[in-house]
């Protein structure tokens, strides 16, 4: 007899019982349990039992009378049933959404995340093109990065408890992989990669970590613990770690930069940095940006992929070094 | 076979959901559950043989079938789904909060009192907000909210938009009129898929690159055949397939960066550093890609590419020739 079969008489017959359903009774009674020994009928079963727990199923051993001697099973309906939930249309659309949004592993858990809108679907109604709120045509792209990856990790931040990973970093020279042990305090998503951010035990710093560059699996430095293995300072602010730009990772000591955007170009600047810095318009639909900069070379590459469209003002040795690398890049070119 | 598992799950939720929607078409369902209509059929002539002992006829799950409609009745015991697991109710907090970050306002309202609506139906299953708070951050798409409202109306209501879009491949600004067909989102970006009046094609726009836009009051008719539920979203990203074949040789310092660069249909390592190939339509979008690699990139082909470099390396040197005073 299917298995699949089976589980669901299992469900079906506890959650009907009205009194504890005993192990002789069940065994009795299920087409799939009978033809076994009472031994290999109660390794069946304690499986069966396990795996349900593990699904969510609250299946409860309770005595069967008064003496308690005897032991029998059941399911209590108000702790297996999902309420009924009454959805606004517009929330129906939103939450159909989040399915698509699932299905496109943006998030962590975004599996387990389509499962519980799958139990939402009877009260979500009709998902097909019958309503008339279909929901508009969203879609999203598959991520890169690993679910198991970034599952572990947000489960890692949560519980405070350290891992260790093997990164490849990119950097200067050539990019290593090196294993790291790090206590994570928050994930966040950029520019349609994640990064976790935590204590860098080998740095002895806070550092992000771009996840796809993760090349090994996730584990606990402690797999037993339950954690906390760390407590994450009172004062971190994942925010402040979230929108750190390329130019502004580590190096020296940070400075401001006053960069001006041709009108062409200072509209989608403003766009894209206008919340992070002061940002401020010309009457000719150009602008004038005050960049933090603490890494040079990357700061370099940002403001030359504007070529024309960006000039650096001040300070004056940072424009001066614009220029030399312009210079340099026309040398390297050759004559003609 | 399928996970048992999955599919066990996934009977104790169609049950309900029939239940609730008597006369459910087959169709429905699929689009519903995810899966093909033989799974479905299959799951249906599963739950068929299902129900309480003694399996009797009388105790089995009647299943009907009538046309394509699906009825179902004698399963009372599966009136409601299981309720969530602790992961479900926190993936379903991540990918909500997720979704109202990264769309325009009015689906984030909804969003939020639906898992309001959720948070209090389960009461005691709340998720501890204060694990999820300041754990994770999402950051929103560099383009005005609004837009994306506007964007997602105009799709559904089918009405033609004006935009003045810029277009990065050929570095130029450009007046479209377009036909809204979807909004999608990956690497990063939400990306428009719109039909193009004077190119007579469907193409994929930035939706931040848009400058401005008005949605007219003109309606149009979707083109035949495009099926956008049946075709993978994107490819998004600069440079698609062109006749041009640009060669580009990395330093070992841009190397592993460069390899990760899905743009590249090929890499090779010669001699230390890394020489890779790609294929696009226009040249405009590398020259500034270009400048900004510096001196650690250099230019094996075509010479026009080589050419062009300078002729905009020039360009922008030219800005820096009189010197400006500080204007703090």
């Amino acid at each position: 007899m299917n298995k699949v079969e089976r589980l669901i008489d299992l469900i079906a017959m506890l959650l009907q019982a009205k009194r504890p359903v005993t192990l002789e009774q069940i065994r009795k009674s299920i087409p799939g349990y009978d033809q076994s020994s009472m031994a290999s009928f109660k390794r069946m079963f304690e499986r069966d039992k396990s795996e349900l727990r593990e699904m969510g199923v609250p299946i409860e051993v309770e005595p069967v009378d008064a003496l308690g001697e005897e032991v029998g099973y059941r399911i209590p309906k108000e702790e297996y049933y999902l309420p009924e939930i009454d959805f606004t249309p517009e929330e129906k659309v939103a939450l159909l959404l989040v399915n698509r949004l699932s299905s496109g592993e943006l998030t962590p858990f975004s599996r387990e995340a389509g499962a519980a809108l799958e139990k939402l679907s009877p009260d979500l109604g009709e998902g097909g093109g019958s309503c008339n709120t279909a929901p508009p045509r969203l879609r999203f792209a598959p991520m890169r990065e690993r679910e198991e990856v970034l599952n572990r990790l947000w489960q890692a931040a949560v519980e405070c408890r350290t891992v260790r990973f093997v990164y490849r970093s990119l950097g200067k020279g050539k990019g290593k992989a090196r294993e790291r042990e790090l206590d994570p305090y928050g994930l966040y998503l950029e520019r349609g990669s994640w990064y976790v951010v935590g204590f860098c035990h080998l740095r002895g710093e806070i550092r992000s970590f771009r996840v796809s560059r993760i090349e090994s699996e996730v584990d606990f430095m402690r797999p037993d613990g339950e954690g906390p293995d760390f407590a994450r300072p009172a004062d971190f602010r994942l925010e402040e770690h979230a929108r750190i730009l390329p130019w502004e990772f580590e190096e020296g000591e940070p400075y401001t930069a006053k960069v001006r955007f041709s009108p062409r170009m200072a509209w989608q600047v403003e766009r894209d940095l206008g919340d992070v810095y002061r940002f401020e318009g010309m009457p000719d639909g150009g602008g004038v940006l005050e960049v933090t900069v603490r890494n040079e070379e990357a700061f370099l590459n940002w403001v030359l992929s504007y070529a024309e469209d960006a000039e650096v003002f001040s300070p004056a040795e940072l424009r001066e070094k614009v220029r030399r690398r312009l210079e340099k890049i026309v040398k390297s070119l050759g004559g003609g | 076979m399928a996970d048992p598992r999955a599919r066990i799950q996934r009977l104790l939720s169609l049950v309900p959901y029939v239940l609730k929607h008597q006369g459910a078409t087959l169709g429905e369902l699929c689009e519903v559950f995810g899966v093909t209509r033989d799974q479905l059929m299959r799951d249906l002539n599963l739950i068929f043989v299902c129900g309480q002992p003694d399996y009797t006829p009388a105790d089995l799950i009647e299943v009907d079938i009538d046309g394509d409609r699906v009825f179902i009745r004698m399963a009372d015991y599966f009136a409601r789904p299981l309720r969530f697991t602790n992961t479900e109710l926190y993936g379903l907090h991540l990918a909500c909060s997720a979704l109202a970050k990264l769309s325009g306002k009015e689906a984030s309202t909804a969003l939020l009192s639906a898992m309001e609506k959720i948070s209090e139906a389960l009461r005691e299953g709340r998720p501890p907000q204060d694990g999820i708070d300041g754990r994770i951050e999402i950051k929103p798409p560099s383009h005005e909210r609004d837009v994306l409202s506007e964007l997602s109306r105009a799709c559904g209501e089918r009405r033609v938009v004006d935009m003045e879009y810029y277009t990065y491949g050929r570095d130029e600004m450009s007046r479209r009129r377009v036909h809204p067909l979807s909004l999608e989102f990956g690497m990063g970006h939400w990306y428009l898929r719109a039909w193009d009046e004077r190119r007579g094609e469907s193409r994929v726009f930035r939706v931040d690159r848009i400058k401005e836009l008005e949605v007219t009051a003109e309606t149009f008719v979707p083109p035949e055949g495009e099926d956008l539920e049946s075709s993978p979203p994107g490819p998004y990203g600069a440079a698609e397939s062109g006749g041009i074949e640009v060669k580009l040789s990395f330093s070992a310092a841009l190397a592993d960066w460069a390899r990760e660069q899905p743009i590249f249909t090929r890499c090779e390592e010669v001699k230390g550093r890394l020489v890779c190939v790609l294929r696009t339509e226009n040249l405009s979008w590398l020259e500034r890609e270009l400048l900004s690699y510096g001196t650690e990139v250099k230019v094996i082909s075509p010479p026009e590419l080589k050419r062009r470099l300078k002729e905009r390396a020039l360009a922008t040197l030219a800005v820096y020739g009189t010197d400006r005073p500080d204007t703090s």
